[in-house]
């Protein structure tokens, strides 16, 4: 394994970002989001989440695919010329890579995206979380806060430095010619690394079982969750906005539009959101989900039962936390997985 | 603190069962310290779940427009940033005064668990509350003492209402209103030249993620349809792009103009932080300057500035 003096990553990202685009979470007006690199940036690798997650970068909020315009005796048509080159996306915790690895499923399966297949090109340096937030719960989707298999390079948080292992052929690429910044770690750097990932592991899930719920339940109940009594109460008290679905590294729902003006236009595909009251309404009128109650079990249901129903198991929730965070009166989908275990004890 | 949760449970307790109201909202209590959401209380029984502590921020008025459709009566708990938002919506004839029941709770300030993070307090925190002069915070094993000065949300900072214009029934001694200046952050701005001030806007603008939660949340958002949700004319486009987002934004501003309460709840909702409280505060500013001051939500019955036409108002844009 190699390592890299935390002094030499300013340095290190000159460097990458003279052959590619880079991106890593930068602080900008408090609000830490992946931004592209320039000297001077604010990087913040210490916080443990960016606010919205890293998908935006391959699934883009809004994304015009198309411009149209009406010529004398036809509709032309011009494909947006899709962005090439590389981009490298340094420091993404484990969860968000989960998260990519959802979003491969729904996008780069039959019918495949090739949208998405074009923008999921960058390689990913995925940076290990050494003391997970009180609202991650990765480890219940048994993924690890310490260790993110899907990463094109693995990094972990020494202190003083970062241990760097490549993991896949692009890594291994990224990771040649590079010994001008990384050095070979020790065995005892890799053993303290190794600790790191097996603490951080048993802190989250000591957590996790300090509040008394477990992913079981939800397995075991699936069906019958969708007669629940919580989405009743839940759906009271929610706002209907689209917090949870906008800073979800897994929701992919779109919405396409047109915009135009005079002869000319173009069509965009953009993020939409379950919690919106248009989100299902049909051009008659008709609204499936006509009340929030409908919208906010929709939400759950689809991570926790349809979309494992559908995907051999894996889940539309990585654990990150974010909507529990950002909930502004404070819904909690852990609260809805300890309800579903609830549910088996009292059949 | 101890003796407000106690009142507001025997209080809640007390209108259930007397049937005086068939719905209390209160504040319940997540496993998280700073979980504390807004509560639907249909039984007597179910008081005992009721909290109060230094994270029930959530307003609660804004349900009583769902509520009260099924509702006969119901009793709330409002703290003052609560009350005058509650006024507006009685302004825009949105609630019935007669089918609410208003518990007043005079409030010192709530507490940002962002401020507290930022502060590296939060790691393994089980709850905080205030006791004494000083602010409590938990943990598994210990406990750590904080003066509470510095973790309060910046809208309690400038808070001018403290102690709720509207209520049925106080349920505690006023406290003390020492507000900072609310203007000063506006007053900032004012001194960078336009472009620079248009630079800072485009930046906060640019980090929208349209999710409308300060919408939603707002107390003067009341409106049956949004203009922001009609799809025939589309008027705010899907696209989160610069043009559309700074749109929705100052377009709601002005809507808000002389009906934001300064509550601040669109700011505390905002997941990216965009300085809303700014925003808002400029345009109270300006219509201070303009036709006097006015405060909305302190006293419903007066009506607000742009409702309203005097032959002296000024009116320079008619004449350049």
């Amino acid at each position: 394994m190699k390592k890299i003096k935390k002094g030499d990553l300013p340095l290190l990202w000159e460097h990458l970002a003279r052959g590619a685009l880079l991106y890593l979470p930068l602080n900008e007006d408090g609000v830490v989001n992946f931004a592209p690199w320039q000297k001077g940036a604010r990087v913040n690798l210490d916080s443990l989440n960016t606010v919205v997650p890293p998908k935006n970068l391959v699934f883009p909020q809004s994304e015009t695919y198309v411009h149209f315009e009406q010529k004398a005796d036809a509709l032309d048509f011009t494909p947006v010329q899709e962005p090439k080159g590389d981009y490298i996306l340094f420091g993404v915790r484990p969860c968000d890579v989960a998260g990519l690895t959802v979003l491969d499923r729904v996008f780069l399966e039959d019918p495949l995206d090739s949208l998405y297949e074009n923008r999921r090109r960058g390689t990913i340096l995925a940076l290990a979380c050494n003391e997970p937030d009180q609202s991650c719960f990765c480890t219940t989707f048994d993924l690890e806060p310490g260790f993110a298999p899907a990463a094109d390079i693995m990094l972990w948080d020494l202190g003083e430095a970062l241990l760097w292992q490549a993991q896949s052929a692009k890594g291994v690429a990224l990771t040649q010619n590079m010994d001008v910044y990384l050095s070979e770690a020790t065995a005892q750097e890799e053993k303290t690394a190794e600790q790191l990932q097996v603490t951080a592991a048993a802190a989250e899930a000591a957590a996790v079982r300090e509040q008394e719920w477990a992913l079981d339940g939800v397995k075991a109940v699936a069906k019958e969750m969708f007669d629940a009594q919580i989405w009743e109460s839940l759906s009271r008290r929610c706002l209907g906005c689209g917090i949870c679905t906008y800073v979800c590294p897994t929701c992919h729902c779109f919405d396409i539009e047109d915009f135009s003006r005079g002869e000319q236009g173009e069509r965009f595909r953009c993020w939409d959101s379950c919690m919106f009251k248009d989100f299902t309404l049909m051009a008659s009128g008709e609204n499936p989900r006509p009340s929030r109650k409908e919208r906010v079990r929709q939400r759950f249901m689809h991570k926790l039962s349809y979309f494992p129903a559908r995907h051999g198991g894996l889940h539309g929730c990585v654990g990150c936390g974010r909507c529990v965070r950002k909930c502004p009166v404070s819904i909690d989908i852990t609260q809805v997985i300890k309800e579903a275990g609830g549910l088996i004890n009292r059949a | 603190m101890k003796a407000m949760l106690q009142k507001i449970r025997k209080e809640a307790a007390s209108v259930l069962a007397s049937g005086e109201a068939d719905l209390v909202l209160g504040w319940g209590k997540g496993p998280l310290w700073w979980q504390s959401y807004p509560a639907f209380i249909e039984e007597e029984k179910e008081t005992g779940s009721l909290t109060w502590d230094p994270f029930c921020v959530p307003n609660l008025s804004k349900y009583l427009l769902e509520e009260l459709w099924v509702k006969q009566k119901v009793a709330l708990f409002l703290k003052g940033c609560d009350a005058l938002g509650f006024n507006q919506l009685l302004q825009d004839k949105r609630v019935d005064r007669e089918k609410v029941l208003i518990f007043g709770i005079p409030c010192s300030g709530l507490i940002d668990p962002q401020k507290v993070e930022r502060a590296g307090l939060h790691q393994g925190l089980h709850s905080v509350e205030h006791q004494g002069g000083e602010l409590v915070f938990s943990y598994k094993d210990d406990q750590k003492k904080e003066d509470p000065s510095s973790f309060y949300y910046d809208k309690c900072l400038t808070c001018r209402h403290p102690n709720p214009v509207v209520f049925d029934m106080m349920l505690g001694d006023a406290v003390a209103v020492n507000p900072q200046e609310r203007f000063a952050a506006v007053g900032e701005l004012e001194k960078q030249d336009v472009s620079e001030r248009y630079r800072y806007w485009e930046r906060q603008f640019s980090r929208c993620i349209r999710c409308f939660a300060c919408r939603n949340v707002c107390p003067a958002c009341s409106c049956r349809e949004c203009i922001f949700d009609l799809t025939d004319p589309r008027w705010l486009g899907k696209a989160n792009v610069l043009s559309e987002n700074q749109f929705y934004h100052i377009t709601r501003a002005f809507h808000m103009a002389g009906r934001c309460v300064d509550c601040g709840e669109c700011a505390r909702v905002c997941p990216v932080d965009i300085p809303l409280t700014s925003l808002n505060r400029k345009l109270i500013k300006d219509l201070n300057e303009l036709y006097g001051e006015y405060d909305a939500g302190v006293e419903p019955e007066k009506e607000p500035p742009l409702i309203t036409f005097n032959p002296g108002d000024p009116a320079a844009f008619l004449e350049s």
